[in-house]
């Protein structure tokens, strides 16, 4: 069986031998080197800009800026963004183009014979720029009278997206509430620190197509930001990922793709063919791309004394930056996670995503649930404490079932198992780890800590995540198979598999594999992958929202049943295209938020055991259990895989990697600033625990599950250290000077 | 300057500028682009290769530092088409996802393992701490490593012999 085994990654023997080709591995000794140059700052109105000596500089071939570029703007879900700050364009946008809104913002692209000359060049531009109020956060831009920041949007304020939910009677749900819990909570940003930096390189290919190799999550969607900004039509561009050094999110926006396919484009036209490649440093791919968003969350919860909630009155704030990127699309996530997946009676919630001037925020695995879950969760165990309740009990009083009707007043889609995974999850956390338990790696001062110093608690919290797009946004995936054999034959010696799914290290290509031999009865060494290349493969959608396994699993079974009929037929080769579209969604009602959300969730809960040394602050996570119902595990090892790695990147957002932004700019642009986990840096035990409590209309009764790891590490932390110091914490990273300000602070323990 | 080094083997020289890094070296001036890159700061490993024998941060040192060593990147480590030991756990146990850490990660475990054949999983982490892995969480990665002391025990014992280090 494919579906269900275990076999190799198809991409694992490349990977080991150093054969397989990240972008940067893909440019040629012959190619030019392009240099991105920044604007450098965070608010201002550009004046004058100079690129005279830039161009005459030694080894320079051409030096690129707003005038070159077509359409000037371009954003994922919103076309807010200038490719280049100038001081003129062509026109073609009502975004005001001379004003720089973000330190990052691209002001030109200098290409050359060298990396050196590139750098010469980029040095030799002059601009002149009149500063303008910098609005380092959400207060400042908030505040009556901060300059707009995209005033062509006509809402004279910098809060540019708002959604609500007004659901049953609020006094009511007050006058019910045994228990009422309160607070603000602070969410801070995280870098996706995918280890391979941004890296690309165009050219036109035999076929006159400006032709962009980079590493994204959406070939396709690529394509059509390139396109509209070079005017050009779509099939006259071309995206091809080669090997992808992960993703998370970080790579949903384009970063080098639009200015990349920009330069070949114009040098072709100058008669110079060479391919134009850019490799980003460390430094520039974390300034340069956007974060997982910071914000604040305002919650106000009531209970009943039997612990059910009857009232749920919340209110977030995103900061979304400089630019839209897909922020109204987190800020969605965001809003229909402030109820937690429980039945909530009566609601009152509102989100919105606020312009700054600060790196915008974007796609991070969990977009915008890891944010309010941990608002949630937290919500939930403080009322679970307010009412003398254990904390799976109050979870089973509440959690959404089948047949329940979900915070936006439509009934669930079909296959609620959060009570399952809460009970399994909680079951397990109660019994001792099954292996022998490591000895923790995680040693704390060498010193040791003080005697009575180190405190030890449990946690829990649980979350559900949508699976595809949301809100009405379009969705869909296509996929092609072809089969090969004689005429007379009864069934295929072998099948091709087109897909443009990207692989950005989950294993995407090889769980297509199997699914496509799964589906074709065929031995998986008899499928043979080609994908992400806009040539040659339909449009899948992108590597997000936990979607690629669901959508290109059901795309893969409908192309295997045509190209069965084709067979069938007697077609030699014999071709099967499918293009699936899942239930519809609708978007949130203005005043209501009354729609279907989403056709589809996972579900996921996580118990926490951790030591905390009061003298120190540092934090050591013992275990924890991670429980996912992933409705059946096309590849169980991949789906460990997942698990492992999402904690671990959990791990690092909640406990070490600390962001810091002064005036809008960002101060910890290096990895040995910015701490991501290290091998020595993990929970000591990680328990995944996996359930196959089939989606309906999942694949194989499939259900995504790359995001979910993410979604309830923050509360189930923040409960353990409640419960071994007393104190909550409404604001995270837990690095040890904060633990121990918080803990003197609050006179505990 | 001239730049002469033993790269997998093979003898290699090139033309390069004195502050030429051996990382760049070694994907530029010789066309290995195994060997990756990943910070500015010596700090992910991605680019860590073995300089006679020795797992090294080859982003840390000069080409011109290095005349005449001998230099063993990802693309040198099988013996022709057998896979290392080294390789093929990385690949039975999953001790990749993205794949951009794996050539340093394999060998400084390499290097980890020769001078200790039979760590614990404690100095499996403490030897690995140089490397960062984004994807994996790092189970896998300490998996695979243990699982080949374990199942190629001899070929480890007898690289710890020849390079005279005792387990
Ligand atoms: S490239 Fe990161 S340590 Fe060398
Ligand atoms: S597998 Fe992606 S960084 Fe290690």
């Amino acid at each position: 069986m494919s579906v269900g085994g275990t076999p190799r990654r198809i991409d694992s023997e490349g990977k080991v031998t150093g054969v397989t080709e990240y972008p940067a591995d893909r440019i040629p000794p012959d190619a030019l080197v392009a240099k991105v140059v920044f604007t450098n700052q965070a608010h201002a109105r550009l004046t004058s800009l100079d690129v005279r000596a830039a161009e005459v500089t030694p080894g320079v071939v051409a030096v690129f800026t707003a005038p070159d570029v077509p359409v000037n703007v371009y954003g994922l879900t919103l076309p807010d963004q200038p490719v280049f700050v100038g001081t003129s364009h062509t026109g073609r946008t009502d975004v005001p183009c001379d004003v720089s809104r973000w330190e990052a913002d691209h002001l030109a692209l200098v290409v050359a014979e060298t990396a050196h000359a590139a750098d010469q060049a980029a040095a030799a531009i002059v601009a002149t720029w009149e500063p303008l109020p910098v609005l380092g956060d959400i207060d400042e831009a908030m505040a009556p009278g901060a300059p707009l920041l995209h005033p062509e949007n006509g809402l004279g304020h910098n809060v540019y997206t708002t959604y609500n939910i007004r659901k049953g009677d609020m006094a009511a749900g007050w006058a019910a509430a045994a228990a009422v819990v309160e607070a603000t909570y602070e969410v801070p940003y995280q870098e996706h620190a995918y280890l391979q930096p941004e890296a690309g390189m165009a050219y036109i290919d035999d076929h006159g197509r400006v032709t962009v190799e980079i590493a994204g999550q959406w070939t396709h969607e690529d394509r059509e930001q390139i396109a509209h900004a070079l005017d050009l039509p779509e099939d006259e561009i071309r995206v091809i990922y080669p090997a992808i050094g992960g993703a998370f999110g970080g790579r949903e926006d384009t970063s080098l793709q639009i200015v990349l396919a920009l330069a070949a484009w114009r040098l072709h036209q100058r008669g110079e063919h060479r391919p134009v490649g850019c490799v980003w440093s460390r430094e520039e791919s974390i300034v340069g791309h956007h974060k997982r968003h910071r914000g604040r969350i305002q919650a106000r919860w009531g209970a009943d004394a039997e612990g059910r909630i009857t009232a749920v009155e919340s209110e977030a704030w995103l900061d979304a930056g400089g630019y839209n990127y897909t922020s109204n699309k987190v800020l969605g996530n965001l809003h229909l996670g402030q109820g937690g997946p429980y039945e909530v009676p009566n609601a009152q919630v509102t989100s919105h995503a606020v312009y700054t001037n600060a790196v915008p925020g974007g796609a991070f695995r969990g977009f915008g649930g890891p944010q309010s879950a941990y608002v949630a969760e937290c919500q939930m165990n403080k009322l679970a404490e307010a009412l003398g309740l254990d904390p799976v009990e109050i979870r089973r009083r509440n959690v959404l079932r089948d047949g329940s009707i979900g915070i936006t007043q439509t009934p669930m889609p079909d296959g609620v198992t959060i009570a399952q995974v809460v009970e399994a999850c909680a079951a397990a956390a109660s019994t001792p780890p099954p292996a022998s338990p490591s000895e923790p790696f995680t040693p704390f001062a060498t010193l040791g800590p003080a005697a009575g110093d180190l405190r030890r608690g449990r946690g829990f919290a649980c979350a559900f995540k949508n699976v595809g797009f949301s809100f009405g946004f379009p969705e869909r995936c296509e996929a092609e198979i072809v089969l090969h054999g004689a005429v007379g034959d009864d069934a295929p010696h072998g099948a091709d598999l087109f897909h443009a799914g990207a692989d950005v290290g989950q294993g995407a290509h090889t769980v297509f594999t199997q699914m496509a031999a799964e589906a074709l009865g065929l031995p998986i060494e008899r499928v043979h992958g080609h994908f992400s290349d806009t040539a040659i493969t339909g449009d899948s959608g992108s590597a997000s929202a936990s979607r690629l396994t669901w959508m290109a699993g059901n795309a893969i079974l409908g192309a295997a049943e045509e190209a069965d009929k084709a067979w069938r037929n007697g077609d030699r080769p014999a071709v099967g295209k499918f293009r699936y579209v899942p239930p519809p969604t609708e978007a949130l009602d203005p005043e209501t938020g009354v729609c279907t959300p989403n056709f589809s969730y996972g579900y996921v809960a996580q118990a926490v055991e951790l030591t905390v040394d009061t003298g120190t602050g540092h934090i050591r996570v013992d275990r924890v259990v991670s429980t996912h119902d992933v409705g059946r595990a096309i590849n169980p090892d991949l789906v460990v895989a997942q698990i492992e790695g999402g904690v671990v990147q959990a791990h690092g957002y909640v406990l070490s990697e600390d962001l810091q932004v002064r005036d809008a700019r960002i101060q910890t642009p290096r990895l040995s600033t910015y701490l991501i986990p290290g091998i020595g840096d993990g929970p000591t035990v990680i328990e995944p625990l996996i359930l196959e409590l089939a989606d309906p209309i999942g694949p194989w009764g499939a259900r995504g599950m790359a995001e979910m790891p993410m979604m309830t590490y923050a509360p189930a932390v923040v409960a353990a250290l409640h419960d071994a110091t007393g104190v909550w914490f409404d604001a995270f990273p837990l690095t040890p000077s904060r633990v121990l300000a918080r803990l003197n602070e609050s006179g505990r323990p | 300057m001239q730049v002469d080094m033993t790269v997998n083997g093979q003898d290699r020289s090139a033309d390069v500028e004195a502050r030429t890094l051996l990382v760049y070296y070694l994907r530029d001036a010789v066309g290995l682009t195994g060997t990756n890159v990943g910070c500015d700061t010596s700090s992910c490993g991605a680019c860590t290769v073995l300089l006679n024998g020795e797992s090294v941060k080859s982003c840390t040192i000069l080409a011109a530092q290095v005349r005449g060593a001998d230099v063993t990147t990802i693309e040198g480590l099988a013996d022709g088409t057998a896979l290392h030991p080294m390789q093929q756990a990385f690949m039975e146990c999953h001790g990749l996802q993205c794949g951009y850490c794996t050539p340093g990660m394999v060998l400084a475990a390499t290097s980890l393992l020769a001078d200790n054949p039979r760590p614990t999983e404690a100095e499996v982490r403490e030897g690995l701490e140089g490397n960062l892995c984004r994807c994996t969480g790092y189970h896998n990665i300490v998996k695979a490593v243990l699982h080949t002391a374990e199942h190629d025990a001899a070929f480890w014992q007898a690289r710890a012999s020849k390079s005279g280090v005792t387990a």
